[in-house]
């Protein structure tokens, strides 16, 4: 601590002598505070809810799914769940595409999709072992949310819930307690640096009532005891499209380009009551930033801080000729001739 | 008319940039890995169109260090290599159902769902041990390829004994081989599929006949199945000569009629959506072949073909015409290329196909959701007995019992009545164990020429418990398809790939003596006994409800004392209401007097409450004694 206290008052006794402006420091000192010091970004996305007439909770994910990756998350770094399988679905008229909008402008299923968690196994038990990173031996390393104390993480949930519970596949459910838990303990773990809670629900802001986990903005769809809404049905497939708040995020969201402007903040207004008809819930006391300073690509994209180095640096691999000399050198192997075992069961041809 | 000058404008002539680097060809180079990509379009009956696209990675690598260091392989499967001692791995992901009797047999067999095999070998490997490694294996796999391949386990997989047998080469035969065998008949396919199995290519879906895959047009079809096979071939005399070979395949088959109705005229673009915009850079050979006999005399192809060769394979003769990619993209400019098969006009007398010699089908029997039987029906067309091997896996939640199998040839005229049972050449049979084993049961005959075999087996249905349900409980629960092994003595209708061979091209004349043939059933649906789980919720809301409405009036009736109150006739004026107490009072204290005895007669209870309670006038004291004395009976 005193060290860090020292050096910042050198920095700031060096720029009062180079600049002899003093008005500048605060607000660069403010700045730096607010500044982001993430490193990677990482996204949760949860579909909990199974059967065809639930399409709009998958159009949902996929909306912010194909967000995130437009800015920039890598597959890699997106854990998708969806418990029910929309594109393909019999009932689909059109195989292979999912839409947020029945004039099908966007399809949010897209040509490039990684569905790492996908049917039944979508449950509140791999959804707790993925945040608190407890999952089973051999388990596949794009099931696992291998964030650490530098990732920015985004949560996003949607299915059917309830005052402090959200339904997963309409056979179980996770409580609020338990979100707040599993939360508290991705914290203690170090499994991220701040971590953005977004859930599209009905009486979805009970959700995040329990949490008391620091670095935590939590934005959900709906208040206590109101019900999030739906947004339109496309008459030809018979069901419900997208829901409110989520087809105006993705609008909102749609807008945000890798290196805009746009902040978390303005993030938090994108769906005002006249349109979502539920009131959009807000919890920011366990955030210690600005909403308004902090740009949206710090959990939608993955921009990291870059700095510019004008010295040298080595970047040579180790025995890189190695590799290239055994390429060039090999020679061509020996050929040999491919037996097979006999490939039908002998006795039975006596 | 206006179509068919439509399919004259082929050659799209668009620059595209990338393919500049067209130019530096890779075969100038030798390598030991190289990568071919292949695609066969074959003309099916009743206006059917089988596409298959095979991408092949050899790779012939040294000593076992060197396998980290890929350069068209994909690491995960050298890793996989390295890591787990699997010498041979099938995978296939397959939506819909291969029409055997139509369409003849494909050039990869695969079932609904998700099916994978694989062959371990190494010296002092266990049966424990290989367990253990199938079910990581399966675990990469399902996030390689992003399915569910994760709940394959104990209780689902079995070591068949008969119908595989290795395909790959191992050093010297003193290391055992082990087999694991598992299918998820649940497992849709869909674009979050294919999307990594074409990561998995070396020029990903960027150029090659990889971009022609997309998921629009992939997901149309009426059949479509990725597969993924991988196995090692190794020099017995020298260890260090090795090969590992990558074969990805997807079988497609569109139906024309959806996709045009007017016409079963077809091109490259409308299958896909687009024409193919060169070749994968990297790729040795790059080929297109296009079946012309059989049901493809009916078409023209517009551009012709560079060349075309016959195959004979069997006795029977095909007909392809080649596409070289490489060749036709040769050239300076880019362009898009599109091959259209234009049928001819008033050609409607279509010649019906001949089912092939060997098929199967499969099919439930009995009602209700206690017991039932499995049958399965097998058809030799051909002139000759064949000999078949088939086998189950039946899934623990279903009980198969030994003693009622059944193997008879079904009559195939309908004055033969007498079924004949058929004799038994080999049985293999583990029984499941509940909530551990699958049934695994393999049976070998002889299959008589021009008739069925029907083989049947009862089955119970097991009720689970309440949480080994799946979320959509009455969806019912699937018995994976059976798989049927034989030995072809002809090639007709038969277009797999020679096992020793790795390209389609290989398949070309290569007649042998016999030719092994897999065949998949149908998948079964079964409605175990599900019970309403809501229905304990109810009985509970019910019950409650039920007490709740009981509980009131009984304990209101058992507590409270009912009293038969006289109205009181209380003035509304302020001073008659004192005239009228104080008249009250002194009416009281005369009753005091009168209405001792009663109270003092109760055994007991509460008198103060009673006299709080009792206003009434000292002559009826007495009735309302004997209903109090009701009351708290």
């Amino acid at each position: 601590m005193l060290p860090k206290g020292l050096l910042l008052l050198l920095i700031i006794i060096y720029s009062c002598a180079a600049e002899h402006e003093t008005s500048m420091l605060p607000e660069a000192y403010v700045d730096a505070a607010q500044r982001s010091t993430h490193t990677n970004n990482w996204a949760v996305l949860v579909d909990a809810s199974r059967f065809w007439f639930n399409y709009r909770h998958v159009a949902n994910v996929l909306s912010i799914y194909r967000s995130v990756k437009r800015l920039g998350i890598p597959d890699s770094q997106i854990i998708l769940m969806i418990a029910d399988d929309m594109a393909c679905n019999a009932r689909n008229p059109r195989p292979g595409q999912v839409y947020n909008n029945a004039n099908q402008h966007i399809n949010v299923y897209g040509d490039d999709v990684e569905v790492d968690y996908r049917g039944y196994e979508v449950t509140v038990e791999n959804f707790v072992r993925l945040l608190t990173g407890r999952t089973q031996n051999g388990t596949a390393r794009s099931k696992k949310l291998l964030s650490d104390a530098g990732s920015n993480v985004l949560i996003y949930l949607t299915g059917h819930g309830g005052d402090g519970f959200l339904k997963f596949q309409d056979s179980e459910e996770i409580t609020s307690q338990e979100l707040a838990d599993g939360i508290q303990q991705m914290w203690e773990k170090k499994r991220y640096n701040e971590l953005f809670f977004m859930v599209d629900t009905c009486q979805a802001a009970s959700l995040y009532e329990k949490f008391t986990s620091p670095n935590v903005l939590a934005v959900a769809s709906s208040l206590v005891g109101e019900d999030s809404l739906s947004h339109h049905v496309d008459p030809s497939i018979g069901v419900y499209m997208i829901d409110r708040y989520t087809y105006y995020a993705l609008e909102f969201l749609e807008k945000v380009q890798p290196f805009s402007k746009r902040t978390i903040g303005e993030f938090l207004q994108v769906c005002p009551k006249r349109v979502c008809i539920s009131t959009v819930g807000v919890r920011k006391d366990l955030y210690r930033r600005d909403p308004h300073k902090v740009p949206i690509t710090d959990f939608f994209g993955a921009i990291r801080p870059t700095r510019v180095s004008t010295d040298r640096i080595n970047v040579t691999l180790a025995n890189e000729e190695d590799f290239v000399n055994e390429v060039v050198q090999s020679e061509p192997r020996k050929q040999f001739k491919i037996i097979l075992e006999p490939q039908f069961t002998a006795e039975l041809i006596k | 008319m206006t179509t068919a000058l439509a399919f004259l404008l082929l050659l799209l002539f668009t620059p595209l940039a990338p393919l500049a680097l067209a130019q530096i060809h890779q075969s100038q180079y030798h390598t030991d890995e190289q990568f071919h990509e292949e695609l066969v379009v074959r003309p099916l009956a009743g206006d059917h169109v089988n596409t298959y696209f095979q991408f092949t990675t050899r790779w012939h690598y040294g000593n076992r260090n060197n396998l980290y260091h890929t350069q068209l392989t994909p690491r995960v499967i050298a890793e996989i290599l390295q890591t787990y001692d699997v010498k041979e791995l099938h995978i296939g992901l397959t939506q819909g159902l291969w029409r055997y009797e139509t369409w003849g047999y494909p050039i990869v067999e695969a079932t609904g769902g998700a099916e994978l095999w694989a062959w371990f070998s190494s010296p002092n490997l266990t049966s424990e041990d290989v367990d253990k490694q199938w079910m990581r294996l399966a675990n990469v796999f399902s996030g390689v390829l992003c399915a569910s391949l994760n709940f394959v386990d104990n209780t689902n997989s079995i070591a068949p004994k008969h119908i595989f047998r290795p395909q790959f080469m191992h050093l010297g035969n003193q290391s055992q081989q082990f087999v694991r065998y598992s299918t998820l008949p649940r497992e849709i396919v869909c674009t979050e599929n294919l999307t990594p199995w074409k990561k998995l290519l070396p020029c990903g879906s960027a150029s090659g006949l990889a971009t022609l895959l997309n998921s629009g047009y992939v997901h149309n079809t009426k059949y479509h199945s990725l597969g993924v096979k991988v196995r090692t071939l190794c020099d017995s005399s020298d260890p260090d000569n090795c090969i590992v070979e990558l074969t990805q395949t997807a079988n497609l088959v569109y139906d024309l009629k959806l996709l045009e109705q007017s016409s079963t005229d077809f091109s490259l673009r409308r299958l896909f959506g687009m024409g193919l915009n060169g070749y994968c850079e990297l790729a040795t050979s790059s080929n297109i072949y296009v079946q012309r006999n059989e049901q493809g005399e009916r078409f023209q192809l517009v551009p012709q073909p560079q060349h075309e060769l016959t195959s004979t394979v069997g006795g029977y003769t095909v007909l392809y015409g080649v596409y070289d990619i490489q060749q036709l993209f040769a050239g300076p400019g880019a362009r898009l290329f599109n091959i259209a098969w234009v049928g001819a006009k008033g050609n409607s007398n279509r010649e019906q196909t001949l089912p092939p010699p060997l098929y199967a089908h499969r099919y439930l029997l009995g009602n209700g959701q206690k017991r039932g039987r499995i049958a399965t029906e097998v058809t030799n067309t051909h002139y000759e007995p064949l000999p078949v091997v088939l086998m189950e896996l039946v899934p623990w939640y279903v009980h198969a019992y030994l003693h009622t199998l059944r193997l008879r040839s079904k009559p195939q005229h309908l004055h033969e009545c007498s079924a004949k049972m058929l004799k038994f050449q080999l049985l293999h049979y583990a029984p499941g164990k509940q909530r551990e084993l699958p049934t695994h049961l393999e049976i070998g005959f002889v299959l008589p020429a021009q008739s069925s075999a029907l083989i049947t087996i009862e089955v119970d249905y097991l009720l689970l418990k309440w949480l080994e349900y799946p979320p959509d409980a009455n969806h019912g629960h699937y018995i994976g398809a059976a798989v049927i092994s034989s030995q072809l003595p002809i090639g007709r209708n038969y277009t797999a790939l020679p096992l020793e061979g790795h390209l389609f091209k290989d398949s070309f004349n290569a007649s042998r003596a016999t030719y092994l043939l897999t065949l998949r059933t149908e998948a079964l649906i079964v409605s175990l006994p599900t019970p309403d789980f809501s229905m304990p919720y109810n009985v509970i809301c019910l019950a409650c409800t039920v007490v709740a409405l009981a509980f009131g009036p009984i304990h209101s009736v058992a507590t409270k004392l009912i009293i038969v109150e006289r109205q009181t006739t209380m003035p509304r004026n302020l001073l008659r209401k004192l005239f009228h107490k104080l008249t009250n009072r002194a009416g009281k204290r005369s009753t005091d007097v009168v209405g001792d005895q009663p109270l003092k007669r109760k055994p007991d209870g509460e008198p103060e409450a009673k006299v709080e309670e009792v206003k009434q006038q000292p002559d009826q004291a007495e009735s309302n004694q004997s209903c109090d004395k009701q009351a708290s009976m």
